[in-house]
């Protein structure tokens, strides 16, 4: 079969999935090619996090996730990260009983014990401010400390999709920027990084391409230089349409 | 007399806190608490005096055989009685089925191996008195726990990982940690441990399927007072139960000492439910 | 779809439609009734014993059943009470402590014996875990046993009583088996009485939905101390009455393995139901029975039973026979609400004042989750508080209703401080909430879900559903009326009978809306009612909350939701970090510059 133009690096089609009974995504169709920074945006609720979780394999789900053609269904978040994609979640959840280190060792605890430290060492040097702090508990870390610490974790197996949740809550604007010259940095190495974001302008700032997602669907696909996107954004967000108020129109209800 | 009770206590109390740390291990492996914490300290206990007394097997192939029974059982718990009801919606279905579970290895070791308490082999041939083997096999065995979790917790990964599981199962999961074959391990090792407990303790507690109810109970205490999962905490009340049991043994006699233990533990429980060292408690909307 | 020529409800239909169920459910008790009775004629002096013990072990379970099945306590250490009523019954009569005591006095005096102890060893659950307090009723059994032992002087020590010997005509086999018969009908009656009365939903709300509970004003500590009470009694005359089966008792008749029997039986049968562990008493009584290795092995069979039906069948028998919630569903099904019939539920506006937040702020460690936070929930309004995550809508929320204490300012109704932790009082005063994630009892119908709602409203005490007097029949028709009325408001109606978890999620979202409308509330508190639901469900739900609103009642509306909120809120309040961003009407906000940042974050 001959290779036409570029395969996307992560294809999902027709994703839908929940919470128990509560369906949170309805057929979310979205794409990232190799080497591309993608913003995900959206208001709260709308399920930027559930996509994330189902496409490493936190969640199960129905559809179509395909990681450099290999289909996802039903593989393990272990296998997932050995293919090639790192999950960095939300809320810098690291293990704070443990030192820098071997928050690093972990995320390493699938290569061979030769290889661990020569990869550790060389994400620490991605990051000096955790590299002074490297035996020292992570609960002593400050905040934007402890995301740096987890997206240095995310970046240890060398992955080809660094898929980002909202690395910026709870962070000092300097904190911010640090992160988003990472993301910068690991473009330019050829990773992919699929960025969940609240700080719209800050990411449209380094993605390549957006996706909006609203109560569950994808509401808008654009190139980031497109020139009225932040209007298109605001309309997307705040679902404003010309339907009056209902508590204004009473002759809808009797 | 005073030597006798510190003596008795301590060792007694070494086994509780084992038993405790047994249970210690499974919650941090899965937020569950286990009835088969003290079915595995009596079997330690029955393994070893099946295997070294009655098929005269040499004392370390027996010691060894004991463990692995002990490792089983713990497998068998994850596999059987904790897995598929951490799936479900209703978690306290983890303490009906690690119940049954214990339950039935309770029973079949009463009417296959013996309802009376059977003798424990004497492990080495030492003179009996004084600071005599039945109290300090039990000191040593929690010595070498506490040492060995230490040693595994600080300088291996796999130890590492145990304890990234027990702080944070999604953030483990999401980055890529075996998180259902630590738990199986996890299990096992507590099945180890709560084997080793019986073992060492077998001089002093016979071979008896009725000590398992008994374990299940006074080994709870340790980690009740001492703070859920805290290995520190169960050994510290753990000593501090068998003091006070051993000493109100001799004070007042058995029966009157349970009364007592019990009236004390339950008085301490109401005051402080997550234990002496305090806990924060959980949301709940 | 519905048919809008039929103008009213009939709540004659639903009272129809009860006592056709009721029939039905009475048509098993009856026929064991029947069985019972007629017993002696078939079954021979062996069986006879054995028929009289699973009566003697049955009424100890039937009250335990409140205690395990209903409130879902694990109470493994129950036998503690045999052993105290059995001892009792027999120290009294046995005339060698204490005068001798006719035997019926000696049993009452055993049943108030039993309510003490029962009390006793079931107040640790209202402060205990799970797991901890099955641990201490453990215990308990243990030292009960133990002291038997020891104090030789009342209870023969090792050596042990006799039993007493009820006088004729009870005192032959078989007069005896109707003695025991005839305590365990009316125990089943009894407890069935509960089961279908708001104690028993109660009970099942507590343990199942823990927080729907306290915020429809049920308070868990008194509803367990009168079922721990009632438990502990039944479970006294039990003892006497197994005293005088054995004619001698020892300690070492009152084994951890009976313990576990009574239990079991509960288990197997099925959580919230009689019928499922009367038959799962008789089943593990009657079982080992059948043979002689059996009889050895029966703990073990128990607990492989237990097993089998905690990991396969966790309804146990009473799942098994649920032979109506196995007809499917119609798979089209819409929410319809009629709001025209709110208006009847709801009644005449309360004509309560405002709901008024005055500088409330409060703190998680070290982050300030709400600051200098005034809000003013007025009557007949639907007000909006939306906010992105983190934004403090649900803290406060959960301020109003009491499951928060604040640190700092004053919640107050019409002048009327709201004390903090004190749900009852929020239900008293006519707030109702609902959750984000619903909070239902997944085995109980749709109906007696909702019925849990007006819990408070019922006047009747646990004696009178007990003994089905007159003020319980009262309460118990006007609670299935107004829980018809409101479901039919919320466009639910023809699912009142399914039970509650084959419902879709945007179905139990509707049915805690109709719990809460239950309480006739003056002001409804919503927590994120439109996650999860299709834009049509939206649309209606927003009609529905705007008619309650027009009825009266302040409705608060916490959202993600931002179309919702805009289109029915009077009045909206933005949250942001635990402030106030900006407060006004939806068109001020929507336009407001801070707002649309704070929203797409910058």
């Amino acid at each position: 079969m001959p290779i036409s133009a570029a395969e996307p690096l992560l294809d999902i089609a027709g994703l839908s999935t929940g919470y128990g009974k509560i369906g949170v995504l309805h057929g979310i169709d979205l794409m990232v090619g190799a080497g591309e920074v993608v913003a995900l945006l959206g208001p709260n609720g709308a399920g930027k996090t559930t996509l994330l979780r189902a496409v490493s394999g936190l969640l199960p789900w129905s559809g179509r996730v395909r990681l450099a053609g290999r289909d996802l269904v039903g593989v393990n978040p272990r296998e997932i990260v050995k293919a090639g994609l790192a999950h960095v979640v939300e809320g810098h959840r690291v293990f704070t009983q443990l030192t820098v280190l071997d928050n690093l060792l972990l995320a390493a605890y699938d290569l061979a014990r030769s290889e661990r430290a020569a990869r550790v060492d060389e994400v620490l040097h991605l990051f000096p401010e955790i590299a002074t702090k490297r035996h020292d508990r992570a609960v002593t870390l400050s905040g934007g400390q402890q995301q740096i610490l987890a997206v240095a974790q995310g970046l240890v197996r060398r992955p080809r999709l660094l898929m980002l949740d909202e690395p910026s809550a709870g962070l000092s604007p300097v904190l911010v920027d640090r992160v988003l010259v990472v993301v910068q940095r690991l473009r330019e190495a050829g990773i992919a990084v699929l960025l969940v974001e609240q700080l719209i302008e800050k990411a449209l700032a380094i993605a390549d391409r957006v996706y909006a997602l609203a109560r569950g669907s994808i509401v808008l696909e654009a190139q980031t230089g497109e020139t009225d996107l932040p209007l298109r954004l605001e309309h997307a967000y705040l679902a404003i349409s010309s339907r009056t108020s209902l508590s204004q129109d009473s002759s809808l209800w009797p | 007399m005073v030597e006798s009770i510190v003596l008795s206590g301590v060792a007694i109390g070494c086994i509780y806190a084992l038993i405790g740390i047994t249970y210690n291990v499974m919650f941090s492996a899965s937020r569950v608490f286990s009835f088969t914490a003290g079915t595995l300290g009596m079997l330690g206990g029955v393994l070893g005096s099946l295997f070294i007394a009655r098929m005269e097997m040499p004392v370390a192939v027996g010691f060894l055989l004991a463990l692995a029974g002990g490792g089983v059982l713990g497998i068998v718990t994850e596999i059987v009685a904790v897995r598929p009801v951490l799936r479900s919606l209703d978690q306290h279905l983890y303490v009906l089925s690690t119940l049954a579970l214990a339950l039935m290895v309770q029973q079949f070791t009463a009417i296959e191996w013996s309802t009376e308490p059977q003798p424990f082999p004497r492990l080495f041939d030492i003179a009996r008195g004084g600071f005599d083997q039945q109290f300090w096999l039990p000191m040593l065995a929690c010595a070498v726990v506490i040492a060995g979790l230490d040693l595994l917790y600080r300088y291996t990964l796999t130890g590492r990982a145990f304890l990234a599981i027990a702080e944070d199962t999604y953030a483990a999961r999401a980055l890529g940690l075996p998180e259902r074959g630590l738990r199986l391990a996890s299990f096992a090792l507590a099945g180890v441990i709560g084997a080793l407990a019986g073992f060492a303790g077998g001089e002093m507690l016979l071979a008896f399927f009725a000590n398992a109810p008994m374990l299940t109970f006074y080994g709870f205490v340790p980690v009740a007072l001492g703070g859920m999962g805290n290995n520190r905490g169960a050994l510290a009340a753990g000593l501090l139960l068998g003091l006070f049991q051993q000493a109100a043994n001799f004070l007042v006699g058995g029966i009157f000492a349970s009364v007592a233990v019990f009236t004390v533990f339950i008085i301490v429980l109401l005051a402080c439910p997550e234990g002496l060292a305090g806990a924060a408690l959980q949301r709940r909307v | 779809m519905m048919d809008t020529s039929a103008a009213r409800l009939r709540p004659s239909r639903a009272g129809v439609h009860a006592s056709a169920s009721t029939i039905g459910a009475a048509v098993p008790f009856l026929t064991l009734l029947l069985v019972g009775v007629a017993f002696p004629l078939f079954g021979g002096g062996y069986w006879g014993v054995i028929a009289t013990r699973a009566c003697v072990y049955w009424v100890l379970v039937s009250g335990l059943n409140l205690v395990v099945g209903f409130a879902g306590q694990i109470a493994i250490g129950w036998v503690a009470l045999l052993t105290l009523g059995a001892y009792t019954t027999s120290v009294l009569t046995a005339g060698n402590v204490t005068p001798a005591f006719p035997p019926y006095l000696a049993l009452a005096i055993a049943a108030v014996v039993g309510a003490v102890f029962g009390l006793i060893i079931g107040l640790p659950a209202l402060r205990l875990r799970t797991f901890y307090f099955a641990i201490t009723t453990l215990g308990f059994a243990t030292i009960v046993t133990q002291v038997a032992l020891a104090w030789q002087s009342v209870t023969g020590g090792g050596v042990g009583v006799p039993g007493p010997i009820f006088p004729a005509p009870f005192a032959s086999q078989w007069g005896f088996y109707y003695f025991c018969f005839g305590l365990a009908a009316i125990c089943t009656w009894m407890t069935a009485n509960v089961a279908a009365s708001r104690f028993g939903r109660a009970l099942t709300a507590i343990r199942d939905a823990e927080v729907a509970a306290e915020a429809s004003g049920i308070s868990k500590s008194a509803l367990l101390s009168t079922v721990f009470l009632f438990s502990g009694a039944v479970a006294a005359i039990a003892g006497g009455l197994f005293a005088a089966l054995q004619s001698y008792i020892t300690p070492d008749a009152f084994t951890l393995d009976l313990s576990i029997l009574f239990f079991i039986s509960i288990l197997i049968g099925g959580r919230g139901s009689v019928l499922g562990p009367l038959l799962g008493t008789i089943l593990l009584t009657a079982l080992p029975e059948f043979a002689a290795p059996l009889v050895a092995w029966s703990t073990f069979l128990y607990a492989v039973l237990l097993l089998v039906i905690v990991l396969a069948i966790p309804g146990g028998i009473a799942e098994i026979l649920d032979f109506k919630n196995r007809r499917p569903l119609e798979s089209d099904r819409a929410i319809i609400p009629r709001p025209d019939l709110l208006a009847r539920l709801l009644g005449a506006p309360a004509n309560a004042g405002a709901l008024m937040l005055e500088h409330v702020a409060l703190s998680f460690g070290g982050v300030h989750a709400i600051e200098d936070l005034d809000l003013e929930i007025r009557p007949g309004q639907v007000h909006g508080l939306i906010g992105p995550n983190g934004s403090g809508k649900t803290t406060t929320l959960n301020v109003i209703s009491g499951f928060y204490a604040q640190q700092r300012g004053a919640v107050s109704l019409n002048g009327t401080a709201l004390a903090v932790f004190n749900r009852p009082q929020r239900a008293h005063m006519r707030i109702a909430r609902t959750f984000q994630t619903p909070r239902i009892v997944g085995s109980a119908s749709v109906l007696q879900n909702v019925m849990i709602g007006g819990t408070i409203d019922g006047k009747g005490a646990f004696v009178e559903s007990l003994l089905l007097l007159p003020r319980h029949r009262r309460d118990e028709a006007m609670l299935r009326d107004t829980a018809m009325l409101a479901l039919a408001a919320v466009g639910l109606e023809r699912l009142a009978a399914v039970r509650a978890d084959r419902l879709q999620h945007s179905e139990l979202r509707f049915t805690e809306i109709a719990r809460a409308l239950m309480l006739r509330p003056a002001f409804l508190l919503l927590d994120e009612p439109a996650a999860g639901l299709s834009a049509e469900e939206i649309g209606r739900l927003g009609a529905l909350l705007l008619t309650i609103a027009r009825a009266g009642t302040g409705v608060l509306l916490v959202e993600h939701h931002a179309d919702l909120v805009f289109d029915i809120c009077h009045h909206v309040t933005v949250l942001n970090l635990g402030k106030v961003l900006a407060a006004g009407t939806p068109a001020e906000i929507r336009s407001h510059r801070e707002v649309v940042h704070a929203y797409l974050g910058g």
